[in-house]
């Protein structure tokens, strides 16, 4: 029966859903190049296209870099239920395929009774470029990588968010084939951190930060600031990155510029959600 | 010749007194709602079966409310845009409308009868004073009532968007149907 003090007066309003999830935390699954707590609805693909390009202090020759090194990657994502999502990718740094799973264990309470949303994204890779040129033989275990992020975010307000994410990556076997750091060691511990700042209804800056923690020579941060505009149902995501990689495990075990050395690229994302079935 | 002047006392008095038992008071909390946007290149919809509503007919009060929060487009990422960037639900979780019938209606009449109500409707914060017409047919114990209404955004100062690739209409056709049923908490007053 409905809820009223009265009958005699105006009905109480009264919420359907008492203490809602926060929504919209970021505008997209991914922030530059780190996947977020936003997850998916059942039913809902989310497909993106990333892509980074050459530094742009290789200057106008080459349009700052735009004709340089572009590493391009594709992604699907599929929500599962409202929680879980299953994704598959292709980076073309390394050839890589990866196997996606996100799994949000938290959601941010709009009354604060839970003050940040947290989710789990492991990650398989599988590189698949062609090492015949190798005097060893190269197993197809020999070219997997692993990796798992724990995105732990919070929406202050409607304007600000930000994320922290500890990474952890390892990748089965290393060496100078691959598109990496170091070939010294096999694990990669490091620390991420994302935001968004809106400055209108739908354009935002952004930025993202890793610090790598793991010991190895000249393991640098990675440092990207970015503007996303939102188009209903497409995300745009411009921004300058001092890695040419696009996904986290890379992200962190691969080379970085100083961004104030101009060591720092453009690239850019085109989100898209699609609504699958009913 | 006592009878025939008692009797009409003893009628208007069981009327008297029963008028006030008798329910005129109802209420339902699953209406349904739709609206919708029509708009050169996209219609769309959104729907909810949360409408709350109330008559009183002996108050001449008519009260509705829906959380904006179950309006489903049927997208869910036009949901969440809808209710973050368009009508910040956070903030202003009902549209409203709260007035009184302006037309005679007589609830023993078993048919279709047009109404008209008059009031205030609240969206996104904003209340405007509005006349709407509907049929309101009487329906076993309870009340069926359909109406339909065109809300312009922006006399509720809600901004359309800009640039996003669905288009969505200044106008926005607003349609209820709802079966009001006797209160059982009614006593009439």
């Amino acid at each position: 029966m409905l809820s009223s003090t009265s009958v005699f007066a105006q009905l109480e309003r009264k919420r359907v859903v008492q203490n809602p999830d926060v929504i919209q935390t970021f505008m997209a699954p991914r922030n530059i190049n780190f996947y977020t707590v936003e997850s998916l609805s059942p039913g809902e693909l989310h497909y993106s296209i990333m892509h980074t390009f050459g530094e742009v202090k290789s200057g106008p020759g080459s349009l700052w870099g735009i004709d340089n090194g572009a590493n391009v990657r594709f992604s699907f994502e599929y929500g599962v239920t409202d929680k879980w999502s299953l994704g598959f990718g292709r980076s073309s740094l390394d050839r890589v395929y990866d196997f996606t799973s996100r799994v949000a264990i938290l959601r941010q309470k709009s009354n604060n009774s839970i003050p940040v949303s947290l989710s789990l994204v492991p990650m398989m890779g599988i590189n698949t470029l062609s090492l015949e040129f190798l005097d060893e033989p190269y197993k197809f275990s020999d070219r997997l990588n692993f990796s798992i992020a724990m995105p732990v975010a919070r929406k202050f307000n409607d304007r600000l968010s930000l994320q922290l994410m500890p990474v952890y990556s390892h990748f089965n076997r290393i060496g100078p084939e691959l598109s990496l750091i170091s070939s010294t060691i096999n694990d990669y511990f490091g620390a991420g951190m994302a935001g968004r700042y809106k400055f209108t209804r739908s354009s935002a800056v952004t930025f993202q930060f890793t610090q790598p923690f793991s010991e190895a020579d000249n393991l640098d941060p990675n440092l990207a600031i970015g503007i996303d505009i939102e188009t209903g149902g497409h995300v745009f995501q411009m921004f300058f990155s001092t890695t040419q990689a696009l996904s986290e495990s890379y992200i962190l075990a691969g080379p970085n510029g100083n961004f104030f050395d101009r060591e720092f690229r453009f690239g850019f994302n085109i989100n898209r959600l699609f609504k699958i079935g009913k | 010749m006592k009878l025939r002047r008692i009797l009409p006392v003893l009628v208007l008095n069981t009327l008297l007194i029963s008028l006030p038992g008798q329910a005129q008071v109802y209420t339902s909390s699953d209406g349904s709602v739709e609206f919708i946007s029509t708009a050169p290149l996209n219609e769309f919809k959104g729907t909810s079966n949360h409408l709350a509503g109330l008559i009183n007919l002996n108050k001449n009060l008519v009260d509705f409310y829906i959380d904006m929060n179950t309006i489903d487009t049927g997208i869910e990422k036009r949901n969440r845009d809808m209710r973050t960037t368009y009508l910040n639900t956070d903030k202003y979780p009902f549209a409203e409308f709260t007035g009184e019938l302006i037309s005679s209606f007589d609830p023993d009449k078993m048919e279709p009868q047009r109404a008209t109500v008059s009031g205030t409707f609240k969206l996104h914060g904003v209340e405007q004073q509005i006349e709407v017409d509907g049929i309101l047919e009487p329906n076993g114990d309870g009340l069926q009532l359909d109406a339909s209404w065109i809300v312009l955004l922006k006399d509720y100062d809600i901004d359309r968007p800009g640039i996003l690739f669905y288009e969505l209409a200044e106008e926005q056709e607003i349609s209820i149907s709802v079966l009001l049923m006797e209160s059982e908490t009614a006593e009439g007053s």
